[in-house]
Formats: structure tokens, sequence, C-alpha cells
């Protein structure tokens, strides 16, 4: 019972990320009492994207330590993260997805694709950016942006949304 | 004129006599053999070629190739060599997916894009136009600007997809997605249940439909290689290496040396990537998070490394037609190599963990068995083919790069369950991690970039991606894209669930078909 722990050093301590993380525990805490619940939506993506957001969990950023949580259903959310240019043929899926969740809500677009229809705006395969189907937050650009990107845009939602509500 | 031994020039021999093809024969850039059949003879080639062990790996339409309508050209692989029966048409063919079940999802494509109707094909849904997509729309046609559409409104209830239908006493189905739990790209699956069961399963996919080929119309080809990239996130560097070889073979680019060793690093590079991926997420889909977490700490170092070397996470915009478009210090190679020595210790250590768990085997062996028996009837190639006995890996039977000086192993396994997939992603990445030290320990300072231009022309080429066979064709005409096919492994991989799944439990769902890593964007393009 006394002995020393088992367990594995942690692969790096990223400053940078301890500091976002940090604050972002802090608003987090204050705003949305201690839990931020994220619903992860492609609308059309390439993949890239999904493959950071998933990386947010592995035990360099290790991000449910921060509050953060990622969910199954839009019911139990209070972020949707949208990512990749809305295709026409995930419309409706998405409307519904957004609509599924209670209010208040907020959505933010993660990668060049999501913020504005990226490559794909003005074809016959998209409807364009996130925002076309429904209020958006706050866009994150990128090709994909890194995880630390994607921390550090939640982080500025969360100051945004302690700020004024 | 002599032709190149092969089992496509000696199909065409036995099929209809040397005098009479030998002036027909056109051989492209990618070693692959044209021949512009007439109805009658395509008749013929169909049941002989699939006698013959060919295996259907494309099936695609172009607008413009012949002085009117449509061709179609129908790729066949057999023993390393590569048949293009060249099919001109008004607007009109026979399905030939009775005989090459491939060709169902391909024809069902042609007709979706450029309005072919395929007589006697038992399928004729639509495919990556969904409902809402207006009646007559055909958006490859070359009449049809590449502008925003009008939707349906409603959709009428005859209108909707419809589902095989499974009944029986007992049978009920499980819809699931297009919106998934997990962090995942968008599809559907509609499982018909028995208990826990799996009867049966159909999948919907092309949510993510973003129209890329028709993108790359008209577009200059240096300015594609994005558009290569976008068709799927973790398959960024194959894809574009597929479409810059393609350019490269017709317009006689030489690509340099160096450019070719970096490539090749970045190849392997992004395998075991995806690998590490696919290895975490199945430890993760089966509640063993100590296993999950080995591998993808060591696969975000490979990210990091990644973008040390090329200023991106997925090495995107580091290839480009004629080679690299920057250059990798020799110093950095040198920590590269050193760091994958130290890497590879620690990979194997985390393999030991997880293969040494008696909870691990128990819910990968038996789970999920592909049989061998449908890897050519259905071209599944790549991790998944080779865990089912598939001596399949284009780096080998279609050598390109340095692959001839690199040669990858291949030991197939043969139980074709999801240890084996697990299993042969572990032999793969120790294998990966050889060839990039190989390859860092012969590369030679040089250039990185042949100047030459572009030309007007058409090649096919193939790439071995993380997921297997990947297949781009590409046209420029006039100095731009007139076409760009590109045919991803996943395309052809994902009708293997439907098989690998009947007979498990619903909950095993996840992990089988982490275990085939099958990408719904470069599916879907």
């Amino acid at each position: 019972m006394l002995r020393k722990k088992v367990t594995e050093d942690s692969p790096a301590r990223d400053e940078e990320i301890e500091r976002i993380g940090r604050e972002l525990r802090h608003a987090i805490d204050s705003r949305f009492s201690r839990s931020l619940s994220i619903r992860e939506l492609d609308t059309g993506s390439d993949n890239a994207v999904e493959i950071e957001i998933n990386n947010l969990l592995n035990a360099f950023y290790d991000v449910e330590r921060f509050g953060i949580t990622f969910v199954a259903s839009p019911r139990h959310a209070d972020l949707l993260m949208v990512t990749g240019a809305v295709t026409r043929n995930m419309e409706n899926a998405a409307r519904k997805t957004y609509d599924a969740m209670p209010s208040p809500k907020y959505v933010i677009a993660v990668g060049d694709d999501a913020c504005d229809g990226g490559i794909y705006k003005g074809t016959y395969a998209v409807l364009g950016g996130a925002d076309k189907l429904f209020p958006v937050d706050l866009k994150i650009p990128g090709n994909p942006p890194t995880p630390t990107q994607i921390l550090a845009g939640l982080l500025a939602l969360m100051k945004n949304a302690s700020g004024t509500s | 004129m002599t032709h190149p031994v092969s089992a496509a020039a000696d199909a065409l021999c036995d099929l209809f006599g040397e005098t009479n093809i030998s002036s027909r024969i056109t051989t492209g850039q990618g070693n692959e053999i044209y021949f512009s059949a007439g109805e009658p003879e395509f008749e013929a080639a169909i049941p002989y070629l699939s006698a013959h062990k060919f295996v259907l790996i494309s099936l695609f339409c172009a607008e413009g190739f012949a002085r009117s309508g449509y061709t179609l050209f129908y790729v066949f692989e057999r023993k390393g060599s590569i048949l293009v029966l060249l099919r001109n048409i008004t607007s009109q063919a026979a399905s030939i997916a009775r005989i090459f079940p491939t060709a169902a999802w391909f024809e069902r494509e042609c007709r979706d894009g450029f309005g072919v109707e395929f007589d006697g094909a038992f399928d004729n849904r639509r495919l990556f136009l969904h409902e809402s997509y207006p009646d007559h729309l055909h958006p490859l046609k070359k009449s049809v600007c590449n502008l925003p559409v009008t939707m349906k409104k409603e959709i009428d209830i005859t209108d909707e997809y419809p589902f095989r239908r499974v009944e029986g006493e007992g049978v009920y189905q499980v819809p699931v997605g297009p919106v998934h739990a997990g962090i995942i790209e968008p599809g559907h699956f509609r499982f018909s249940v028995i208990g826990e069961t799996i009867f049966n399963l159909e999948i919907r996919l092309f949510y993510t439909h973003r129209g890329i080929e028709k993108l790359s119309e008209g577009k200059l080809p240096r300015d594609c290689v994005k558009i290569a990239e976008a068709v799927s996130g973790d398959e960024s560097v194959a894809n574009a290496a597929g479409f810059c070889m393609a350019v490269e073979r017709f317009s006689g680019i030489v690509v340099p040396d160096r450019a070719w060793h970096l490539r090749t690093i970045l190849l392997e590079l992004e395998r075991c990537c995806s690998h590490l991926g696919d290895q975490a997420g199945m430890l993760t889909d089966i509640a063993f998070p100590l296993g999950a977490s080995q591998f993808s700490v060591l696969r975000e170092e490979l990210f990091r490394r990644n973008e040390v070397l090329t200023g991106s996470r997925f090495m995107r915009g580091m290839l480009c037609i004629g080679g690299t478009s920057r250059d990798v210090d020799t110093a950095q190679l040198t920590e590269l190599a050193g760091f994958l020595k130290e890497f590879r210790k620690r990979y194997k250590i985390g393999l030991k963990i997880v293969l040494s768990t008696p909870s691990v085997i128990d819910r990968f062996e038996r789970t999920g068995i592909i049989k061998k028996p449908l890897l050519r009837p259905l071209n599944i190639t790549g991790p998944a083919a080779r865990a089912s006995g598939g001596r399949v890996d284009v780096r080998i039977n279609h050598p390109y790069g340095l692959y001839n000086r690199f040669v990858p192993a291949l030991i197939p396994l043969k139980d074709g369950d999801v240890l084996s997939r697990f299993t042969i992603k572990a032999a793969e990445i120790m294998n990966s991690l050889e060839l990039i030290g190989q390859v860092i320990d012969q590369i030679t300072e040089g250039s990185i970039k042949s100047d030459s231009p572009v030309s007007d022309g058409y090649s096919l080429a193939l790439v071995e991606s993380a997921r297997g066979q990947n297949l781009c064709w590409v046209r420029v005409k006039a100095g731009v894209i007139e076409r760009y096919k590109v045919r991803t492994a996943s395309f052809c991989n994902w009708l293997a669930i439907e098989h690998a799944i009947a007979g498990n439990i619903l909950a095993d769902f996840p992990v089988i078909n982490k275990s085939l890593n099958l990408s719904y964007a470069g599916t879907d393009l």
C-alpha cells in the first residue's frame, strides 16, 4: 500500500498545452459547472480534422483532465464541433443534429472547409461552411488545425462565453 | 510489333488472335495495356477474363475521350499486369456486375456521374447522389457546370433509399448513422439482427460526397495536388503520390533520385501513422486503454516528427509534380533514423503488452473473418487482404519509385480475423520502419525536383496506401485537368465488411470496422 505508484512517466510535458489547459479548466469550471460536453459532427471532412480531434484525447493532450468530454449524443452536448464543408448529402443529418442539442448551445467550425467551404466553396456538392446551416460562434481555420490550435480556439470561446452572459 | 509478355497481352492474344490485336494495342506509360473493344469482342472478353482470374479493379467513365459519347474504362489486373478495355458507348451499356461483383458500385457511380444506364444491372439505386439531389442531374457530364444546384424541397416516399429487406421470425433492424457516436466520419449502417447476432448488414455511404473529381476539372495539374491530398486526410501522401506519378508518366518527367527517396520515407511514415491509429482504435473498441495508449503516444510522436520534417502533421504540401516541394536536410534525416530505432524498441514493448493479454486475444480471435475466396471478386486489397492470405501489395506487384530497390516483405496470414489484421499491421509497421532506415542510409545529395513541363496525355497510376491499392487515372488536355479519376482501396474494401460481420454480435461491430479502417472520405469523394 505504501509502495510507489506503478505508473509510467508522462511522454512529454508541453508547457503551452498545460497553460491553455489550466485556463480552460478555470473557464469551464466557472461557466459550465466543471464539464463541457462536446459533440463532434463531420459534415463532409476529409478525416484529417477528425484525427486531430481524436488526438486531443491521447496522453500528450488528455483534455478530459481540463473538463472536456466528447459525448455520443447531441442531446448531451453543450457545444457542436463541426468539421468539413457541409455536403448536400449531410445537410439534413447536420440540421437534425443541431436541432437535437438543448439550448443554450455553441457551435465551432474546425478546419478551413468548415469555416467557409474551403476548396469546395461554390460547387455542386456542398452548401458551404457550417455557418450556412446554423450560427457559428467560432471558426478555427487550418488544413487541418493542430490539436493545440483547436484547444486554443476552445479557450477563446470559453473566455468570451464567460464574459458575455 | 512485339509486346511485353504479360498476362494481359496473353489474354488478348488468346481471345482475338495475335494478328488481330497487335496493331490495336496501346501501352500506357504506367505499363497498362489499352484495348478498344467492339461490343461482340467485349462480350467474349468478360467471361474469359473472369475464368482466367482477372480482377476488375476499376471501372470509370470519361466524356470526350472518343470522338463522341462516353468511354467506359474497364481496368483489369492479373499477375502484375493491367488491361484496360475501352468501351465506347452513347449512353447505355450491358452490366457486367453479375460476373464481376465489384462492378456493382462502379456502375452505379458511372450512372450517377454521367447518366449511363447499365442494362441488366441488379442494383440501379443511386450511389453518391442521395435523395435530395434533383432527378436528372449528372454532375460529371461536361455540359454540367460545377455550380450550386437546387435541391428537392420534399422527398417523396418513393424516392427514399430502399434497403434490402431481410425478414423472418425474430429479425429486427438496427439503423446506425449517418452521425455516429464517436469522433468519426458519417455513414449509415443498416443491421438486421436476430438476438445479438448480426444476420445481415447493408452499408450506405457517400454522405461526405464533396465532388472531388468535378472540382479538379479545368484546373492546372499543379493546383490539383492539394485536391488529391484532400481525398482522404490520412492518405494525403499516397493520393498525392498517385496523382503526381500519373502526370509525370505521360509527361515523361523523370523524378530525381533524392525526391523519390524523400517520397518513399513519407509514404512509409504515413503507413505507420495509419496502422498505429488502427491498432490504438481496435484496443479502444475492446476497452483496453492500457494497450491503446501505447500506440496513440507513439503515433503522436510520429505526427510531431512529420511536422518537423515537412511542416505539416499530415505531410501535406510536400509532394509536387516532378518531385518534392522542399528538401529535408541530411542532419534531420539522420536524427529521424536514430529516433525510429528507439521507436521500434518501444513499439515492440507495446505490442508485447497487447499480445500477451488473454482478453485481447479472446476478443480479436475468430472475430470478423474475411474469407479468401472473397478477395478477388471484391478486389479487397491492403492489410485486409494480406490478413486473409492474399498476396497483393502494389509495391511488389507493380513496383513504383524505389520499391524495386527497397522491396517490402510480403508474408500473408491466413485466418482473416481481427487478430490477423492486427498482427499483419504490426508486421507492416516493423517493415516500414526498416525500409525508412534503408532509404535514409542510401539517400544521396541532389536535386529534389525536375523542371520538365507537364504535357497533355493520360496515364494510370497505382499506389499502395496504408489501406491498400489506390488507383488514379489522370487526363490532361490543353494544359488543364480533363478527368481525374481516383479509386481508393476503401471503395472496394468497404463491401468486405458486409461479409465479415455476418454471424458476429453487434457489440463486435466497432472493432471489426476499426480493424478494416475504411475511409469514408476516400470512398465518397
